[in-house]
C-alpha cells in the first residue's frame, strides 16, 4: 500500500531529517487492512533512526505528538485504530519542541 | 452525533461534519470544548477567542506600538501571524514589530532567525534583533565553551529577559507580547510548586506581568491549546523553525512537560484547570517583593546594588563564571556571608529556557 | 504527653524543645551531612552504625535515632498544633497500611506515656486522652473476595488488642452504613451511586468523600472528638499536585494542615511531615504488620499523578516535602486550626503555642460556603454561578448547583436525568450539607461576591 508519510515539529530529526518519505506498507500479521497502531510499529522499525522515545510511548505515539491522516486529527477517525487507505497522507508532528 | 463517532472509525471522519457550521468536513477536535470541527470553522473560533481574551483583558490600547518576541518557533510565529490579522481586522491601530534576541548559538539560533527574518517579509513587520554578542561580549557558544553545558540555562535566562526588555527600548514600544501559551502555563505553575517559588506562583499565570518594569508584557495565548497552535500554523502553512535548544539538556522540566501531555491525553481540560488553580492559589499579598532598584552598572532593574545578568557577567569576565550561580537559601552563615556579594540569584538554578521567561 | 492545659504538670515543654531539635537537626543536616556520611556513623548520636538500604536521606540514622526522629516528628506536630489534649477522645483511621499503622502505633505510644505520668502522678488530676480505632470495610464496592477482608478484620483486632491498656476499641463499619437505612438497601444505592460516575477519577474521588462521611459519623455516634489520618508527606505531596490540575487551586491550602476542622469532627494529619519510606522502613524495623487491603491502583489523573510524584522523588529525595513546603506557603482557612472551646482553661498554654508556632487561630469568622460533595470551599466563580441561579429549580439541580466546578466536571452526572437519579441516591447527610451550607444564606452569598455583583447587576437591569 502506498502511503505518503510526513514528520514535522522536529520529528524529522529523528529519520535524517527527511520530512516527506513515500512508503510502501503492507498489511501485518496476514490482515486485510492496516490500521495506525500497525503502522506505528512499522515506522519505528523502519524509519526512525535515533531515540524512538520522542515519537513512540508504549504502542502509541508519545502524548504531545499530533497525528493527521488526510489532514484531519486521527482523535476523529479512531486514533490507532483508524484504517489507512490507498495513497494515504498521514502527518506526524510534534508540539514539543521550540516556542 | 455522538453515536457515529462508533461507526465513524472506518470512516476516518471523511464523512463526519463539523459541528458548528454542519456543512464542512470536522479536521480536528477542540481540547477545550471536545467539539469536532472544520478548517474554516477552526480559524474562526481560534482568532475570536484570542480577540476576545485581548478585549477582555484590555491587553492592547489603540495606537500603541507592540514588540512581538519572535523566536521563529511555532507559537510566536503564529503569535505574529494572528496578531497582525486581528489588528487589521478589528482596528487595534497598533504599530506591530518583531523583536528577536541572537543568543549566539550556531545551528540553532541562527537557523531560527532565518525564519524569523521570513516572516519579516511575509507580515510586513518590522523586525529588530538583538544579540548577546553586542549586549554582553558573549555568545551562548562561548559561555557554554567556558562553563560547560551545566547551569548554561541561568545564564541564557538572565540575559535573555534583559535583551529583550533593551530591544524593545530600542524600539521605544510600550508593551510586549510573548507567545506563551496555556500549556506553558501550566508547565510553568507545576515547575514553581515543585521549586517551590511563592513569588513566581503568584505571579506565574497573570496575563500582564511587569507592570510596575520598563516594558510591560502580555501573553494573548494564556488560554491558548499548543495543540491548537500547531494545528494552526499546520493548516495555514506558517513557516516555522523545530528544534530544540541544543543546549538544553533540562530533563527536569520535561518531566513536567511530559506529564502535562499525558495528562491532556486522559483530560484535556486538565491544562485549563491548572492554569485556574494557579489564578485562584490564595497567596498573601504580604509576601515580600524585592523593592525594585537601578543597577549600580549597567542601569538595568535591579532589586540588588548589581542586576542579575552583570553579576553573571563580571563572573565570565574574571573567569570565575561560578559567581552568582545557585540558591544562598539554606546555607550555613559563614557561607553565606561569603557570597552576600553576589546574590540577588535567589532560585535561578535549573531557571527554564526557551522562551520561557517568566 | 501531648496536652495543652496549662495546669500541665508533665514536661511537655521540655519535650517539645527537645523535639524541635530533632527536627531542626534533621533539615539543617540535608547540608552538613555530606561531610558526615562517609563516617559511617548516625549523625545524630554519633556512635551507633546507621541503618543501611533505602534511599540517602535514611542512611543518615541509626534504627534509635531514626525512630526518636520520626516519633518526634509526630510530636512536634501534634504538641505545636494542639492536636490532641487530655480530655479528649481520638479516633484512628486505620486501614491495615503502613501510614495508618503507624498513626495507631504512635498515638498509642502517646497515650501509653500519659498513662504512665498519670500514673505516677497519683492524684488523677490528668485524665488520659482515649483511643479508638475505625476499619472502614468496602467490601461492597472493593474487587476483593469477602475472606481476604475477614481475614484482615481479624489481624486488625489483634493489632489493637495488642496494643498496651487503655483499651482501644476497634469499630469496623461497612461503607454502606453512611446510608442511613438497611444495609442492604444502603449497598445498592452506594453501587447506584458510583455506577452514576462516569469519569473513573471522579469515582475515585467520589468515594475517598464518602469514606471521610464514613469517619465522620462513626466518630460522632461513638463519642470521639478528634479523627486522625495517616496522611504523609508523600500522600499530601499528590495531594497539591493532583488538586492543582483538578483546578481545585483556591480549596488546597484546607486540605494540607495539620488540623482541619471544617468538618463536625476535627481531622488532624500528625504524620504530615513523614515521609512514606519513612513509615515504611519503621513498619520493617519494628515488625509492625500491615495489610494493603485497598491497594487497588488508581487510574486516571490520580495515578498519573502519583507516578509522576513518584518519579520525581526518585530524581530528588526531598521533592515531595518541597511540594508540601510550597502548597504550605499559601494561606490557609480558618478551619485550619482547633476552635477554641469557649468554656476551658486551656487557652492560656495554647495561646502560647499558638504563638511561638505563629498560628493564627479564627482570625476571621467563618465566610466560606462549601461543596457539598467534597465540602472544598468554593472559590469565586463557584459563588457568583451559584447566585445567579433562578429560583425554580428541582432539588437536584439546586444540589449540583451548589458544588464546586470540579465535582461538577468529574462527579456529578451531565444529564438531567442521571443526574436526578444520582441525586436519590447520595447520602442524606451530604443532601443536608447543601440545605445547610451557604446556598441558603443567599445573603451571605451575596457579600461574598459584592464585587461581581455590581458590574453585574448592570446586565440585569
Amino acid at each position: 500500500m502506498q502511503l505518503t508519510l510526513e514528520f514535522g515539529g522536529g520529528l524529522e530529526l529523528l529519520c535524517d531529517s527527511v520530512k516527506i518519505h513515500n512508503v510502501n506498507v503492507d498489511p501485518q500479521n496476514g490482515t486485510e487492512k492496516l490500521i495506525m497502531k500497525d503502522l506505528l510499529s512499522w515506522v519505528r522499525t523502519n524509519l526512525i533512526k535515533e531515540r524512538p522515545e520522542m515519537f513512540m510511548k508504549e504502542d502509541s505515539v508519545r502524548p504531545g505528538v499530533l497525528v493527521l491522516v488526510n489532514d484531519c486529527d486521527w482523535e476523529l477517525s479512531g486514533q490507532l485504530d483508524t484504517t489507512l487507505e490507498e495513497k494515504d497522507v498521514v502527518v506526524f508532528i510534534s508540539t514539543l519542541h521550540g516556542g | 452525533m455522538e453515536e457515529a463517532d462508533g461507526n465513524g472509525k472506518s470512516m476516518k471522519g471523511r464523512g463526519r461534519l463539523c459541528c458548528i457550521c454542519n456543512k464542512r468536513r470536522a479536521a480536528l477536535k477542540r481540547p477545550k470544548t471536545l467539539e469536532q470541527i472544520c478548517r474554516e470553522c477552526f480559524y474562526e473560533v481560534f482568532e475570536e477567542e484570542i480577540h476576545q481574551v485581548i478585549v477582555e483583558n484590555q491587553l492592547f490600547k489603540p495606537g500603541e506600538r507592540i514588540a512581538l518576541g519572535a523566536s521563529g518557533g511555532k507559537d510566536s510565529t503564529v503569535l505574529a501571524y494572528v496578531l497582525s490579522e486581528l489588528n487589521r481586522r478589528h482596528n487595534y491601530g497598533l504599530d506591530l514589530f518583531l523583536l528577536s534576541v541572537d543568543e549566539g548559538i550556531t545551528g540553532y539560533r541562527d537557523d531560527s532567525l532565518e525564519t524569523v527574518k521570513r516572516n519579516e517579509i511575509q507580515y510586513g513587520l518590522p523586525l529588530k534583533i538583538v544579540s548577546y554578542k553586542d549586549l554582553y561580549g558573549w555568545t551562548m557558544d562561548e559561555i557554554v565553551k567556558m562553563i560547560g553545558l551545566k547551569n548554561n540555562c541561568t545564564f541564557c535566562g538572565v540575559f535573555r529577559r534583559q535583551a529583550l526588555d533593551r530591544g524593545a527600548a530600542l524600539l521605544k514600544v510600550d508593551k510586549l507580547a510573548t507567545g506563551h501559551n496555556a500549556d506553558d502555563i501550566a508547565e510553568t505553575v507545576l515547575l514553581n510548586i515543585l521549586r517551590g517559588d511563592i513569588a513566581r506562583l503568584s505571579r506565574c499565570t497573570s496575563i500582564i506581568t511587569g507592570e510596575d518594569g520598563p516594558i510591560p508584557r502580555c501573553k494573548p495565548f494564556k488560554y491558548t491549546y499548543e495543540k491548537e497552535i500547531v494545528m494552526y500554523a499546520y493548516f495555514k502553512r506558517l513557516d516555522y523553525f523545530s528544534t530544540e535548544c541544543i543546549y538544553s539538556p533540562n530533563a527536569y522540566r520535561g518531566f513536567v512537560r511530559e506529564f502535562i501531555k499525558d495528562l491532556e491525553r486522559i483530560r484535556p481540560r486538565a491544562i485549563l484547570d491548572i492554569i485556574q488553580s494557579g489564578e485562584d492559589f490564595r497567596i498573601s499579598t504580604s509576601t515580600k517583593m524585592p523593592e525594585q532598584g537601578t543597577c549600580e552598572r549597567c542601569g538595568y532593574i535591579s532589586s540588588q546594588k548589581w542586576c542579575k545578568a552583570c553579576v553573571l557577567l563580571e563572573g565570565l569576565n574574571r573567569g570565575l563564571p561560578k559567581l552568582g550561580i545557585g540558591r544562598s537559601r539554606g546555607l550555613s552563615d559563614d557561607r553565606k556571608k561569603g557570597i552576600k556579594e553576589n546574590i540577588g540569584t535567589k532560585s535561578i538554578e535549573s531557571k527554564q529556557c526557551g522562551t520561557l521567561d517568566f | 504527653m501531648a496536652c495543652s492545659a496549662s495546669s500541665c504538670q508533665s514536661n511537655c515543654h521540655q519535650h517539645e524543645e527537645q523535639a524541635q531539635e530533632e527536627e531542626f537537626g534533621g533539615s539543617s543536616n540535608s547540608i552538613s551531612n555530606y561531610n558526615d556520611r562517609n563516617l559511617n556513623v548516625c549523625i545524630k548520636c554519633k556512635s551507633n552504625e546507621p541503618i543501611s538500604g533505602g534511599n540517602a536521606e535514611d542512611g543518615r540514622f541509626c534504627a534509635d535515632c531514626f525512630r526518636s526522629n520520626l516519633y518526634g516528628k509526630f510530636r512536634l506536630a501534634v504538641i505545636s498544633n494542639a492536636m490532641i489534649c487530655p480530655t479528649d477522645n481520638v479516633l484512628v483511621a486505620f486501614s491495615g497500611g503502613p501510614s495508618s499503622r503507624v498513626a495507631l502505633q504512635f498515638v498509642h505510644e502517646m497515650q501509653d506515656k500519659s498513662q504512665k505520668n498519670f500514673d505516677a502522678s497519683r492524684d488523677g488530676s490528668l485524665p488520659v486522652f482515649g483511643v479508638g480505632v475505625a476499619f472502614i470495610d468496602e467490601r461492597a464496592i472493593l474487587p476483593i473476595p469477602s475472606h481476604e477482608i475477614d481475614k484482615a478484620i481479624q489481624d486488625f483486632r489483634s493489632i489493637v488488642s495488642a496494643l498496651a491498656p487503655p483499651r482501644k476499641e476497634l469499630h469496623v463499619v461497612p461503607i454502606e452504613n453512611i446510608f442511613s437505612s438497611s444495609s442492604s438497601d444502603g449497598r445498592d444505592r452506594l453501587k447506584n451511586l458510583l455506577d452514576a460516575v462516569s469519569d473513573s477519577t471522579g469515582k475515585e474521588d467520589l468515594l475517598l468523600h464518602l469514606r471521610m462521611l464514613s469517619l465522620q459519623k462513626i466518630a460522632s455516634e461513638n463519642g470521639y472528638n478528634r479523627v486522625v489520618l495517616g496522611s504523609c508527606t508523600s500522600s499530601i505531596a499528590c495531594h497539591v499536585i493532583s488538586a492543582i490540575v483538578k483546578g481545585q487551586g483556591y480549596s488546597l491550602p484546607g486540605d494540607i494542615q495539620y488540623v482541619d476542622a471544617r468538618w463536625e469532627i476535627p481531622v488532624v494529619l500528625p504524620l504530615r511531615d513523614c515521609l512514606t519510606q519513612e513509615l515504611n522502613r519503621l513498619c520493617h524495623l519494628d515488625g509492625l504488620k500491615t495489610v494493603e487491603l485497598h491497594k487497588v491502583p488508581y487510574s486516571g489523573i490520580n495515578g498519573l499523578v502519583s507516578s509522576f510524584v513518584t518519579l520525581l522523588q526518585k530524581e530528588n529525595p526531598s521533592r515531595e516535602s518541597t511540594i508540601v513546603r510550597t502548597a504550605g506557603k499559601l494561606t490557609p482557612f480558618h478551619f485550619n486550626s482547633i476552635p477554641e472551646k469557649s468554656d476551658s482553661n486551656t487557652t492560656l498554654a495554647t495561646q502560647r503555642r499558638l504563638k511561638k508556632y505563629n498560628l493564627k487561630p479564627n482570625e476571621s469568622l467563618s465566610s466560606e460556603s462549601f461543596c457539598p460533595v467534597c465540602n472544598s470551599p468554593l472559590n469565586k466563580s463557584d459563588l457568583l454561578r451559584q447566585s445567579n441561579l433562578q429560583n425554580h429549580q428541582t432539588s437536584s439541580d439546586i444540589f449540583g448547583a451548589a458544588c464546586c466546578s470540579s465535582c461538577r466536571f468529574q462527579i456529578l452526572p451531565k444529564d438531567p436525568s442521571s443526574m436526578e437519579h444520582f441525586y436519590t441516591h447520595l447520602p442524606q447527610l451530604l443532601v443536608a450539607r447543601a440545605k445547610h451550607s451557604g446556598y441558603g444564606n443567599l445573603s451571605l452569598l451575596r457579600e461574598q461576591i459584592q464585587d461581581f455583583l455590581i458590574s453585574d447587576s448592570e446586565d440585569e437591569s
